[in-house]
């Protein structure tokens, strides 16, 4: 019933297989103003859906609270059929939804490879014994693996800098990688591509398909638009936070109300 | 305990309660503007009960005088700690709190020299006794109440009403979008010190006539606006008034019961109880 | 540059082993008394690595101290199992401060550490019975280990650098190991750590309770080396000391807490225990703060750069000539 629903707001969506997130009514007062109201949000396995709306429309907010590092006043969040309401941070991840953040938060003091090798966290067997008798600090392997996803993601030279001597667009990928490392089944992007210029923009959006194309379900939140309509197959506009509009780029963009949104009535009242 | 006790114990609470409060507001106000713990606090409230030592039982100038003077030097003080140590930290909370660290172990220490190893002891200001619903108070502990409630009320119209007040208020609410709307955060950030630091005077000023003087007496105050803060929830400035009052009351109720140390070692259990169930505070104040 | 820094450990080495026969009495107490506050300060580190500001360490010392004294003097429990049972009664009780504190921001658990001190104090002074308050915990025997009585300085010497090694030695493998980098990641970027998967709540108590445990160690040590106890000596300026070592060494490298901790208490030690020693304790990081901010050090370093940057600017001609 739920795929019909979505099917008949997006023509243009690929068909695809079953739900992978959907939240249900999801609502966040800061005091009291409601950054986030009643949001249903459905994203199935194997899209790339985009997350857009003006400034303080809910965006962030609504990564916040699907990555569990605030608790929604009101409503629910399932993924994969698994109710993750109230779970925290740390548990989220732990169940393949993994989120990036804006700007450049990486762990500025350590390398590039480190940052993915902590990525790879939960996925390493650690333990206080190991820790101390054992002579390595990191297993082969893992090593092995943070190099694969560094070379995945274009880093792979860039693998011993410090993660604050690397360009501003290597350091957003390399947000990327960390996540990667952390093996998502849904991955979170907030702003991948904001303040890049079209170059750059191009090749992280290149990537974010291949990233899809290896079986990761992305949502991606933008202000970027034309990396936003090039690479999102369906789009969720917010405003006031609340859902404005649903569908496939082209819907979205010929959309009066998101126009409106964006422009301000004065124009699309001169449009219409 | 006889009733005349407790009413005796509630007004002693009552103005201790103030004196608390006066602490609490100062450090919650800073921590709502740079999200730092005026760790000298207690260094100044002990600074503060010296000037009135030095300016009114020692040079002779009149009460009034004298605590004003000695809100204005350490309010003039906390201004130049704002420029001389938060600012060129550049915001690092950590570094910005070890530092107030070594300026209250500075300021305690360097005490004993400058001060002398002998407890001072200042004149009472207020003489004689009120009698109050059959208790007999004296005048000197009721007239704190009054003192420290105009400050409270001076501080309220200050904040809400001023210019200055209002920026404060914006860089509470968001740093950048204040400094965006030409808010001079540097200087409201030296404003926040100085009157944290004014508040800390006041209080060791209005303590001075009460105590013995020596340089470690505001280690315990300090401890106590700590634990007010977490009671009435980190930042918010109600929070810090209904947690004054309520610690004023237990503590002085308490410790006529038990004594003063076991009056401590309990609020501490209670905080911790507190943190562990209900982390916002007893008031439900969530911090941004 | 490798091998230097190894023959400069080695040669440090048998130095620190030969103390007791080059040097006095005095030396050995000194310098075991050093190796006490180099265990202290290097125990603060983890805590501090994930961005935790623990005030009160030397509350921990004091449990420890307490419990292996009492233990020892009243039950004739040998050293090593009271040493232990100290060490592991702090990081209990390190437990019950930390686990409601630590899931806040940094500064509840600075407040909460910062009024633990005054707890403890208050505790050690009223539990009279136990402790004997103000009048000072008195008699407790030499350490016994392994049934054997270390009754000169120079053995509770040898014992002291042995457990400062040991210590430097466990918490060192746990730094270098994944776990370190967990710590680091916490202290950099905590909710970076969280969004890929690290339960910051627990490393940040993990590391709290590890630090507390060899804080115990420290004060087991300390208690059957001076065998007095007194309430007020683990109060608030300890407390501070143990955070200035840090700071003033340095917080970025392992070594920054030991070089701290050494070079400071062996700088203060003609005015130990008078207010000039917090003066001048307080001054050294106060202008750590300001102007050396990486600590001691990153001295040689900064020396290192500023010759290169003068040699360079005298030999080369500027571009304009």
């Amino acid at each position: 019933m739920v795929e019909e629903r979505i099917r008949s707001q997006s023509e243009s969506r690929r068909v695809s297989s079953a739900l992978l997130l959907e939240t249900h009514g999801l609502t966040r007062h800061f005091g009291g103003l409601a950054a986030v109201n009643r949001v249903d949000l459905r994203v199935a396995e194997g899209e790339i859906v985009g997350l857009i709306g003006p400034n303080g429309a809910g965006k962030t907010t609504c990564f916040n609270l699907l990555s569990g590092f605030i608790r929604p006043t009101a409503g629910t969040i399932r993924f994969d059929g698994e109710d993750i309401t109230r779970l925290r941070p740390h548990q989220v991840v732990k169940r393949g939804l993994v989120r990036t953040f804006q700007l450049t938060t990486l762990f500025q003091e350590l390398t590039g490879l480190e940052n993915v090798l902590l990525g790879l966290h939960l996925h390493s067997r650690r333990s206080l014994g190991r820790a101390l008798f054992s002579r390595r600090r990191f297993p082969p392997d893992e090593v092995a693996r943070s190099r694969e996803v560094l070379e995945f993601t274009g880093l792979a030279s860039q693998a011993d800098q410090l993660a604050r001597n690397l360009p501003h667009g290597h350091q957003r990928v390399l947000g990327i990688a960390m996540a990667l490392a952390a093996r998502p089944r849904l991955l979170l992007l907030d702003e991948p591509v904001t303040g890049m210029n079209l170059d750059e923009s191009g090749r992280v959006m290149a990537l974010v398909k291949t990233i899809r194309d290896r079986g990761v379900t992305v949502l991606l939140v933008e202000h970027n638009m034309k990396a936003v309509m090039g690479t999102c197959e369906r789009i969720v506009v917010l405003n006031f936070g609340q859902t404005l509009a649903e569908g496939s780029p082209a819907e979205v963009s010929t959309n009066a109300k998101v126009i409106e949104a964006y422009l301000g009535a004065g124009l699309a009242h001169a449009r219409g | 305990m006889t009733p005349d006790l407790l009413i005796q114990s509630t007004i002693i609470g009552l103005s201790i309660g103030s004196i608390y409060i006066l602490m609490a507001l100062g450090l919650t106000l800073m921590f709502g503007m740079m999200h730092i713990i005026n760790f000298a606090h207690g260094a100044i409230y002990m600074l503060g009960a010296f000037a009135i030592y030095y300016i009114f039982s020692q040079w002779g100038a009149p009460y009034f005088a004298a605590f004003v003077l000695a809100m204005l030097l350490l309010g003039t003080f906390g201004y130049l700690v704002e420029r001389s140590i938060y600012r060129p930290i550049k915001g690092g909370i950590e570094p910005t709190l070890v530092a107030l660290l070594a300026l209250t172990t500075f300021l305690q220490a360097a005490g004993y020299p400058v001060f002398g190893q002998l407890d001072k002891h200042v004149p009472p200001v207020f003489q004689g006794t009120r009698n109050i619903l059959g208790v007999m108070i004296s005048v000197e502990r009721l007239m704190i109440i009054p003192m420290a409630g105009a400050l409270v009320v001076g501080l309220y119209l200050f904040i809400n009403k001023t210019k200055m007040g209002a920026a404060m208020r914006a860089i509470e609410q968001d740093k950048e979008a204040a400094a965006l709307q030409g808010v001079n955060v540097h200087v409201v950030n030296g404003l926040a010190f100085a009157i944290g630091f004014a508040l800390a005077a006041a209080s060791g000023a209005l303590m001075a006539p009460i105590f013995k003087l020596d340089p470690m007496m505001g280690e315990q105050p300090l401890l106590k606006a700590f634990i007010i803060i977490i009671l009435g929830g980190l930042g918010s400035i109600p929070g810090a008034i209904l947690g004054g009052l309520m610690l004023g009351l237990i503590d002085s109720i308490v410790a006529t019961a038990l004594g003063a140390e076991p009056a401590f070692l309990l609020s501490f259990v209670f905080i911790i109880l507190l943190l562990l169930f209900k982390p916002t505070g007893l008031f439900g104040y969530a911090p941004p | 540059m490798r091998r230097l820094r190894v023959g400069v450990l080695i040669v440090l080495g048998l130095l620190l082993l030969l103390v007791p026969q080059l040097g006095g009495d005095y030396y050995v107490h000194v310098f075991a008394l050093v190796f006490t506050n180099v265990i202290l300060a290097a125990s603060l580190r983890p805590s501090l690595t994930c961005g935790q500001l623990n005030i009160g360490h030397s509350a921990f010392m004091s449990v420890g101290a307490y419990a292996s004294a009492l233990l020892a003097k009243n039950l004739a429990v040998p050293f090593e199992v009271s040493m232990l049972c100290g060490a592991l009664l702090a990081a209990v009780v390190g437990l019950a401060i930390g686990y409601p504190s630590l899931r806040l921001r940094g500064v509840y658990f600075a407040m909460v550490t910062v009024a633990f001190v005054e707890v403890i104090r208050l505790i050690a002074q009223l539990w009279v019975p136990l402790t004997r308050g103000m009048s000072g915990l008195s008699g407790i025997p030499k350490p016994n280990l392994l049934g054997v009585t270390l009754a000169t300085k120079a053995s509770q010497y040898y014992l002291a650098l042995f457990l400062m090694l040991l210590t430097l030695l466990i918490l060192w493998k746990l730094e270098s190991s994944r776990l370190g980098l967990i710590w680091k990641s916490i202290g950099m970027a905590d909710n970076l750590a969280q969004s890929l998967g690290v339960n910051i709540a627990n490393h940040k108590l993990l590391a709290f309770m590890l630090g507390c445990f060899f804080a115990g160690v420290a004060g087991a040590f300390y208690a059957h080396f001076i065998r007095f106890l007194f309430p007020p000596e683990f109060g608030f300026l300890m407390a501070t000391n143990i955070l200035v070592y840090n700071y003033v060494g340095g917080r970025g490298h392992f070594a920054g807490p030991i070089v701290g901790a050494a070079f400071l208490s062996l700088l203060s030690e003609p005015f130990r225990g008078s207010a000039y020693e917090t003066i001048f304790f307080s001054i050294a990081m106060l202008l750590t703060i300001l102007f050396l901010p990486g600590g001691l050090i990153t001295l040689p370093g900064k020396l290192a750069e500023l010759r290169w940057w003068k040699s360079a600017s005298a030999h080369s001609p500027s571009p304009a000539a």
